[in-house]
């Protein structure tokens, strides 16, 4: 096109696919700058070292989870048995239609199920359909293999002596939270869970948390719900001490929003309770190695941040003292 | 069905993966194949290793690292540094390009906190050195002292200072460098060396001449990746460096013809993923080759390309790659 072409009125739809981008690109943005400050690493003693193997682990269930995601059951013995809440596993992706993903990708352990004497062990994993990777990922079949890593990471760990915890997940970062569900509900702590999404039918995990004993508050961009004020004041006067059932949680968990970790600490502050949120990155060994998932904190120049593979994906988070 | 339910020996596929070392290491095979490759002073058992970055001490608990022929370590700068802004890395078609920045300790540091993890492991360990300056890279070998069986010398990872271009790109400056370190060390020295140069053989020959014991060919591609959605820059650095499969055209011409030029080993590296991969290389005049992209899916690739040699040899019933490669020369 010469420079003085006509001048192309753009077309409705493509007025609307600028918009949908430019409101992407500023939520990304926010959401990365809602966790300047925010997140520190977890001292060593807390979180127990990874101890990672690799699998060829058969896909026993791999079905569609409403419109946006798809649920993966893996057996693996090893890592059903090993893994902690809030670990996650680096799934390679098999050639699909010509396709070769190349690097793994990296996702929540979403379930645990360890052995029985009548089934293998198993993880549960939830994903969208968001690129090549996750399409070429979709296609792989049941009764097929899954070469995974994991479990990789340093996960939740509740505080000695917690009685109820508070955990929050947005979209499939739901799953980055279900394992301390899972903890919680073994070890008898009392726990509400906030699922949030853009639409009630994309809310991951209500099946999960009525199994586990967990009480949910939905949260949805649909209603306004989700929206950080709202959900803030709602969550203060659900804990507001009025009752034995409405004390403060011990702990708060967090995943799949930067926004979410700060709204998270913000509540962890006003209860003086700690909050620990786990993160998302690209990544490509999963193990720190290759140090491609930098975290977004800011640090002296000749000090590398923390990873978010092998120093989180979980992390402290608390409001910066200014 | 899984594997589990079989009632096989091994919960897993890893373990299954180191058992399978025992029974091919047996002694026949381990005698039957010379897979062995000189660099110097030093004789690697086996003709692979990791590509510098792509590589890390704990994946000693996910392979055998001994079937390698060595480690090698992420690029060693003078000074500590904290690598590039936060998205370091992406996936293109048949490429990954990364600007992580080679986050680095110091030697002090690396001493301290890296290599006795990497001296724990049952492979040689050769220290990548790296430096923004000609004068760099001497200080940095001298201070890591005995503790490499080699040193390989970062000539090649993009100045992204200064737009991509690099040391290795002139061969007066490899010449230079190359020379310093040799007062400094009796360690073999690998030069690895870029790929933008407008001549691979010039810069092979003055490593070659300057006392280098081997030319690594090559390191990734500077590129630059762009959202499709945003056409904005993808990493936080605007470029990196492209590798994969996708460069190993690229670099089997870079390999072939820094091969006719000089008499040291060429180490080949770009796009290795498999044994015919690495045979390609071979077959145009490497001597050993080095895995990097591939082994973040396949974190047993290294190894795999090991075991693949071997079996090939012993399956042909030949008693080295180099007959091995005569079998498949064109008549």
């Amino acid at each position: 096109m010469s420079i003085d072409a006509p001048v192309v009125t753009p077309t409705a739809a493509t007025l609307r696919a600028r918009a949908a981008v430019a409101q992407a690109r500023a939520f990304a943005e926010a959401d990365e700058r809602a966790l300047d400050g925010l997140v520190s690493v977890r001292p060593r003693s807390a979180v127990p070292r990874p101890q990672p193997v690799w699998d060829d682990a058969e896909v026993l269930v791999h079905e569609p989870v409403g419109e946006r995601y798809r649920r993966l059951v893996l057996a693996s013995n090893t890592i059903a048995a090993t893994a902690q809440a809030g670990q996650f596993l680096m799934i390679t992706v098999p050639p699909h239609g010509g396709d070769t993903i190349l690097l793994p990708r990296p996702m929540a352990i979403h379930r645990r199920r360890p052995a029985t004497t009548d089934h293998p062990g198993t993880v549960e994993l939830i994903y969208g359909v968001v690129g090549r990777g996750t399409r070429a990922l979709a296609a792989v079949p049941v009764g097929g293999t899954l070469q995974v890593t994991g479990p990789l990471g340093r996960g939740f760990g509740f505080p000695p002596g917690t009685r109820s915890a508070l955990l929050i997940g947005r979209g499939v970062g739901v799953c980055g939270v279900m394992g301390a569900a899972e903890d919680a509900a073994a070890a008898g702590i009392r726990t509400t869970m906030v699922l949030s999404g853009q639409h009630p039918d994309q809310l991951l995990g209500r099946s999960d948390c009525a199994e586990l004993g967990v009480q949910v508050i939905g949260a949805t961009d649909d209603d306004g719900s989700s929206d950080l004020t709202f959900l803030a004041t709602r969550l203060r006067g659900h804990f507001d001490g009025t009752t034995p059932e409405r004390t403060p949680p011990g702990v708060i968990m967090v995943c799949g929003a930067g926004v979410l970790a700060r709204l998270a600490a913000e509540l962890g502050a006003h209860w003086g309770v700690p909050v620990q949120a786990s993160l998302e990155a690209h990544m490509a060994c999963g193990l720190g190695y290759c140090h491609g998932c930098a975290a977004p904190v800011r640090t002296d120049p000749s000090v590398e941040g923390p990873l978010v593979c092998a120093d989180g994906p979980v992390f402290d988070a608390a409001i910066p003292v200014v | 069905m899984v594997a589990l339910l079989d009632g096989t020996a091994h919960p897993d596929a890893r373990a299954a993966f180191f058992a399978a070392a025992s029974d091919d290491l047996a002694a026949t095979a381990l005698s039957a194949v010379d897979m062995s490759v000189r660099i110097g002073s030093l004789t690697l058992n086996a003709p692979v290793m990791p590509a510098s970055g792509c590589f890390g001490p704990d994946l000693g608990a996910l392979i055998p690292v001994g079937e390698l022929g060595a480690t090698v370590t992420k690029t060693v700068f003078g000074s500590a540094r904290g690598g590039n802004p936060v998205h370091r890395l992406t996936e293109v078609p048949a490429g990954m390009v990364n600007s992580v920045g080679i986050p680095s300790h110091g030697p002090a540091g690396y001493l301290a906190t890296l290599h006795p993890r990497y001296a724990a492991l049952d492979a040689p360990t050769i220290i990548s050195v790296g430096g923004h300056r000609i004068g760099e890279y001497a200080p940095v070998v001298a201070a890591l002292g005995e503790h490499g069986a080699a040193y390989e010398l970062n000539v090649s990872c993009p100045n992204l200072d200064r737009d991509g271009t690099d040391i290795g790109s002139d061969p007066a400056a490899i010449r230079e460098v190359v020379a310093a370190v040799r007062l400094v060390t009796g360690k073999p020295l690998i030069v690895k060396l870029p790929v933008l140069v407008a001549s691979i053989a010039a810069c092979a020959l003055a490593a070659e001449e300057a006392g280098a014991d081997a030319v690594c060919v090559a390191n990734s591609i500077p590129a630059m990746p762009l959202d499709a959605q945003t056409r904005r820059p993808i990493l936080g650095n605007v470029i990196g460096g492209l590798s994969g499969p996708s460069i190993k055209p690229i670099v089997l011409r870079l390999v072939w013809l820094a091969s006719r030029a000089v008499q040291i080993p060429v180490i080949a590296c770009g796009g290795i993923e498999t044994v015919d991969d690495a045979l390609d290389y071979f077959s145009v005049g490497a001597s050993a080759v080095q895995v990097g992209t591939a082994s973040f899916g396949r974190p047993f690739a290294a190894v795999e390309i090991v075991r693949g040699l071997r079996r090939r040899s012993l399956d042909a019933g030949v008693g080295s790659i180099r007959e091995l490669l005569d079998l498949d020369a064109p008549r």
